[in-house]
C-alpha cells in the first residue's frame, strides 16, 4: 500500500468514527454543572490561619514541595555517586548541568558575576523544570470528585503544575527583580546604576528629554515583573488547559460526543508538544532571562 | 446625549455573549499576530542558517529564546479573555 493510500484511509477512519459517534448519540445540549475552571480550584486540606494570613496546605503547596524534594534529592544524589563512566542518568544530569553552566550563566553573563550567580540560575532551571514535568504526571490530586476503591475513597487523578499559578510565578519573579537591583546597585554604586540605566548616545540632549526617556526606563523596568511571571504562569496554564478540552471537556462542555472522538487524538499531539517541548523551554527561558537582566545591570557599557 | 440605551444592557443573556466574545476576539486575534511573528523567526533563521551554515548552533539557542518570548504574546491575550469569562 502506498503512503498516500494510508493517510486517506486513516483520515476516513477518523471521519467516520466521528460521525457515527454523531449519528448514535447526537447532540445531548450544553452540560451547565460541569465546570472546567474548577480543576484549578484549591481546596483546603489542612486548614492553618495566622490572624489574617491564610497559610492552608494545598494542591499548590503539595506541588511545590514536590518539586523542591525532587529538584534537592536528584542533584544530592547524582552528585554524590558520580563515576568517571557515566550512566544513562548522570550523563542526562551532565547535559543539563552543562546547558546551565556555559549557555545561560557563561554565555550571558562576564566569568566573575556568573561564577557568583551561577547557582541562583541553575536552581531557578531546575526548579522550574521539575515544576513543570510533574505538572504533567496525573497524581490523585483531585479531592472534589473521589474515586471509590474497595471501600476507599481515594482522589481522582488529576493535572496540575504548582507553576501554573499566578502566585509561585511571580514570587519567582519577584526574586529575580530585586536581586538584579541589588546586584546593580552593588557592582556600579547606588546613582551610577540609575544613570546606566539611559541608554547611551544621550549626552547632548536636553535634561527635560532624558527625564523622559528615564520614565520609559522605569516603566520598561516594571513591566519585567509581568511579563516574566505571566509568560511562564501562562505557558502552563494554556498547556493544561488544552490537554483538559481535547482530552474531553470541550465534548462534555457542548454535550457533543463526535467533538470528543475528533479532539482525542489532539490531546495526545499537545501533550508530547507541552512535555517535549514547553516545560524545557519555559524554563530556559525564566533562566536565560534572569542571566540577561543581572548582565544588562552589571554590565558598563549599558 | 441620552446614555439610557447603554446603562439599560444589564440583561444576562448580553453580559454572557460579551464575555463569550471577549475570550474568543481576544485569543483569536492575539494568535495572529503571535502567529505571525513565530513565522518569522523561523523563517528569518532558515535564511540565516543557508547563509552561513557554520553558525547553525549559535542560532539555535537565539532561535528559542525569541521563539518563546514572541509564542508568549499569544498567552498573554488569552489569559485577559480568560480573566474576562472566568473572573469578571
Amino acid at each position: 500500500m502506498k503512503t498516500r493510500t494510508k493517510v486517506l484511509v486513516g483520515l476516513g477512519v477518523y471521519l467516520a468514527i466521528a460521525i457515527m459517534m454523531l449519528l448514535i448519540f447526537g447532540n445531548a445540549g450544553k452540560n451547565e454543572s460541569f465546570k472546567p475552571q474548577n480543576e484549578f480550584k484549591l481546596e483546603t486540606w489542612l486548614s492553618i490561619h495566622l490572624g489574617s494570613l491564610d497559610l492552608s496546605i494545598n494542591k499548590a503547596v503539595l506541588y511545590l514541595l514536590l518539586a523542591s524534594v525532587l529538584t534537592i534529592f536528584t542533584m544530592v544524589w547524582i552528585s554524590r555517586r558520580m563515576a568517571q563512566k557515566p550512566n544513562r542518568v548522570q550523563t542526562a544530569i551532565e547535559v543539563a548541568y552543562d546547558l546551565t553552566r556555559n549557555n545561560i550563566t557563561g554565555g550571558n553573563l562576564d566569568p566573575a558575576t556568573a561564577a557568583r550567580w551561577f547557582p541562583f540560575l541553575a536552581a531557578l532551571f531546575f526548579w522550574i523544570w521539575f515544576s513543570n514535568m510533574i505538572g504533567f504526571l496525573p497524581l490523585p490530586t483531585n479531592t472534589e470528585h473521589t474515586v471509590s476503591v474497595f471501600g476507599l475513597q481515594i482522589p481522582a487523578f488529576a493535572i496540575y503544575a504548582a507553576t501554573a499559578n499566578i502566585s509561585i510565578p511571580l514570587v519567582l519573579t519577584l526574586v529575580v527583580w530585586f536581586s538584579y537591583h541589588v546586584e546593580g546597585i552593588r557592582a556600579k554604586g547606588f546613582i551610577p546604576y540609575f544613570a546606566s540605566w539611559l541608554p547611551p548616545g544621550l549626552e547632548e540632549m536636553s535634561p527635560f528629554g532624558k527625564a523622559a526617556i528615564f520614565a520609559i526606563e522605569v516603566i520598561s523596568h516594571f513591566v519585567r515583573l509581568i511579563s516574566l511571571s505571566v509568560r511562564l504562569f501562562a505557558n502552563i496554564l494554556a498547556g493544561h488547559l488544552l490537554l483538559l478540552f481535547m482530552g474531553g471537556g470541550l465534548a462534555v462542555l457542548l454535550g457533543i460526543a463526535a467533538l470528543g472522538a475528533l479532539t482525542f487524538p489532539l490531546a495526545f499531539a499537545f501533550f508530547i508538544f507541552e512535555v517535549g517541548l514547553v516545560a524545557t523551554l519555559q524554563a530556559f527561558i525564566f533562566s536565560t532571562l534572569t542571566a540577561i537582566y543581572i548582565g544588562g545591570a552589571t554590565s558598563a557599557s549599558h | 446625549m441620552d446614555l439610557s440605551p447603554i446603562a439599560a444592557v444589564t440583561d444576562e443573556g448580553v453580559k454572557s455573549a460579551g464575555k463569550a466574545i471577549a475570550l474568543g476576539v481576544g485569543a483569536g486575534l492575539g494568535s495572529i499576530g503571535a502567529g505571525i511573528g513565530v513565522g518569522f523567526i523561523f523563517g528569518k533563521e532558515i535564511e540565516s542558517v543557508a547563509r552561513q551554515p557554520e553558525m547553525k548552533s549559535e542560532l539555535e539557542s537565539i532561535r528559542w529564546l525569541g521563539f518563546a518570548l514572541t509564542e508568549a504574546v499569544a498567552f498573554y491575550t488569552f489569559i485577559f479573555g480568560l480573566i474576562a469569562f472566568f473572573l469578571s
